[in-house]
C-alpha cells in the first residue's frame, strides 16, 4: 500500500503535559483521512508538526517521501492547509489575499479564480477580508488551502462557523476533490456524521494517543458494534473506554 | 525580489509606505518655518552658521522621525498579527526569515526618503538663509548620513520587538519607554549608554557640532547588525506555536 504521509513515533510535550504521544499515523495517497478525537486530544497539534508550525518533541513524519525538517520547502510546496482559524490579511480584500499566496506559490493569475470558484466565493472577491462574515472567512480560509489543487490537503475543522447549507457545501466539496484532481486529504472535525460521509479511513486520538488507525468497518469491529451502528456511537464507544481505562490505571 | 513586491502588497491600505515619507515632510516643513520664524535667535547663537543649521534644528525632526519609526515597525507587523495572516505564511514555501528582512528593507529605504525630504530642505533653508558663503553641502551631506545611521538602531530594534509581539500596544509601549529612557540619558556623559539605540538616535539632537562623532556611528552600525541579526535568526527558528 502506498502511503503519502507516515509518522514514526511523533510526540508533542510542553513541560509536563504530553499532547501527542508516540502517534505512528498511515495515510494512504488519494484518500480521505478523518482525524478524530475530543477537545484537547492532539489533533491540531499533530497538524501543526506535520507544517512545521510546532517542532515535535520526539518522532519523526514523511511527506510524499519529503522529510521535515530538511524538505521543508519542497513539502509546503505540496501542501494546502487550514488549521483551526482561517489566516487572513485584514486589510486585503479576498482576491488579493489569495493573489499574495499565489505570488509565493508561484502558480498563474488564473489560480485564483479557480480557488475562489470551487468555494463559492468568487462573487465576494473584492470585498475586504475584514467584512466578510465567518462562514466567508472559513472559505477564504479554504480557499488559500485549495489555491493551485495542491496533492496533499491538511485541514483542521474547516466546517467551523458554517450554515447548514454551507456545511454541506463544503463536504461535498471535500468528497469530490480526489475525483476532482490526484489528491489526499487530512480531515479533522467534530462532526462525526460529516466524517462518517466522506472518509475513507479514520484515526482516533484521544490523551494524545492514537486509538485506532483503519476503516470504519474495522473500527466497528474493534470494538463490537454492529455493521449498522454510526461513527458517533463507535467513536463514544471507543473515547469512554480508553477514559475508564484511564482511571483505573491512574488508581493503581 | 519577488519576496519585496509580496511584501509591498502585502501594506497596501495599512499606510507603511506613506507614513515615513509624511514624517519627512512634516520634518522638513516644521524645519522650514522654524528658521524662517527664529532665524535672527539661531544665526545669534556662537556657533558656525552650519552648526547652528543642522544642529538646532534637528532635535524636533528626531522626535518626529523616532515617532514614525516607532509607530511605523507597529504596523508593518500588526498587520501579520491582526487576522492571523503570519501563520498561513509559515505554512507556505517561504523564508520567514526573508519576510522580515523585507520588512526591515522597506522600513529602511521609507525612513531614507524622509531623511532626503528634510535634507532638501536644510539645503534649501542653507542655500537662502545661511550668510553668504557659509554652506556647505559636504557637512550636509554627512550630516544627514550620520542621522540616518544613528537612528538605524531603534529602526532595527522596533522591527525585532514588533515581530515578537501580536499585541500592537506592546512594541509601541517599549518604543514610548525607549524614547523617554533616551530623553533622560541622551546628555550623560558614560560611553556605555550607546549601547541604549534611543540614545544613539539622541546623540546627534543634544550634540553642538555637527561633525559625527565616530564612536557613535561605529555603535549604531554594530546594533544595527545586530538588531537585525537577532531579528532574522528568530524569525528562522523560532516556530509559530
Amino acid at each position: 500500500m502506498e502511503y503519502i504521509i507516515t509518522t514514526e513515533q511523533l510526540t508533542k510535550k510542553y513541560k509536563n503535559f504530553v499532547s501527542v504521544n508516540n502517534v505512528s499515523l498511515h495515510i494512504r495517497k488519494g484518500s480521505i483521512y478523518g482525524f478524530l478525537g475530543p477537545n484537547g486530544a492532539g489533533k491540531s497539534t499533530t497538524m501543526k508538526m506535520l507544517l512545521g508550525l510546532t517542532a515535535p518533541t520526539k518522532g519523526s513524519f514523511v511527506i510524499d517521501g519529503r522529510h521535515f525538517p530538511e524538505d521543508r520547502i519542497d513539502i509546503l510546496k505540496e501542501v494546502g492547509s487550514f488549521i483551526e482559524a482561517p489566516s487572513f490579511y485584514a486589510n486585503l480584500t479576498g482576491r488579493e489575499n489569495l493573489d499574495i499566496i499565489r505570488r509565493i506559490l508561484g502558480l498563474p493569475e488564473t489560480s485564483v479564480d479557480d480557488a475562489l470558484e470551487l468555494v463559492g466565493l468568487e462573487e465576494f472577491g473584492g470585498r475586504l477580508a475584514k467584512k466578510y462574515s465567518l462562514g466567508m472567512k472559513q472559505r477564504l480560509g479554504l480557499a488559500g488551502a485549495l489555491l493551485g489543487r495542491p496533492p496533499v490537503l491538511i485541514l483542521d475543522e474547516p466546517t467551523n462557523g458554517l450554515d447548514p447549507s454551507g456545511i454541506h457545501e463544503i463536504r461535498n466539496l471535500v468528497k469530490s476533490l480526489p475525483d476532482l484532481y490526484d489528491c489526499t486529504i487530512m480531515i479533522s472535525s467534530h462532526m462525526l456524521s460529516e466524517i462518517e460521509l466522506m472518509a475513507d479511513d479514520i484515526g482516533i486520538l484521544n490523551h494524545g494517543n492514537l486509538l485506532f488507525e483503519g476503516s470504519l468497518e474495522d473500527l466497528r469491529h474493534s470494538v463490537g458494534k454492529a455493521e449498522s451502528a454510526n461513527l458517533e456511537d463507535v467513536f463514544l464507544t471507543m473515547v469512554e473506554q480508553d477514559n475508564t481505562n484511564r482511571k483505573q490505571r491512574a488508581k493503581l | 525580489m519577488n519576496a519585496l513586491a509580496v511584501e509591498f502588497r502585502k501594506e497596501k491600505r495599512t499606510g507603511v509606505i506613506p507614513l515615513l515619507p509624511a514624517v519627512g515632510i512634516l520634518g522638513a516643513v516644521y524645519a522650514f518655518l522654524n528658521f524662517l520664524v527664529r532665524k535672527d535667535a539661531l544665526l545669534g547663537l556662537p556657533l558656525a552658521p552650519m552648526d547652528v543649521l543642522l544642529t538646532q534644528l534637528y532635535g524636533m525632526i528626531m522626535v518626529l522621525n523616532m515617532f514614525g519609526i516607532i509607530v511605523a515597525a507597529c504596523m508593518i507587523y500588526n498587520m501579520e498579527f491582526k487576522g492571523n495572516a503570519v501563520k498561513k505564511m509559515y505554512m507556505l514555501p517561504m523564508s520567514v526569515s526573508g519576510m522580515y528582512f523585507c520588512k526591515f528593507l522597506i522600513l529602511s529605504a521609507m525612513f531614507l526618503s524622509a531623511v532626503v525630504l528634510q535634507n532638501l530642505s536644510l539645503m534649501w533653508i542653507g542655500m537662502a538663509e545661511l550668510p553668504q558663503g557659509a554652506f556647505e553641502m559636504g557637512t550636509l551631506v554627512k550630516f544627514a548620513g550620520y542621522s540616518f545611521l544613528t537612528s538605524m538602531p531603534v529602526l532595527s530594534f522596533m522591527v525585532l520587538v514588533s515581530s515578537r509581539s501580536a499585541n500592537m500596544w506592546m512594541p509601541l509601549g517599549v518604543g514610548v519607554a525607549g524614547f523617554l529612557s533616551g530623553m533622560a540619558l541622551a546628555n550623560s556623559g558614560s560611553g556605555l549608554l550607546v549601547v541604549h539605540p534611543f540614545v544613539i538616535m539622541l546623540k546627534p539632537a543634544v550634540a553642538m557640532s555637527a561633525e559625527p562623532d565616530i564612536t557613535v556611528v561605529t555603535a549604531a552600525v554594530i546594533e544595527t547588525l545586530l538588531f537585525l541579526g537577532a531579528g532574522l535568526w528568530m524569525a528562522k527558528n523560532l516556530r509559530y506555536e
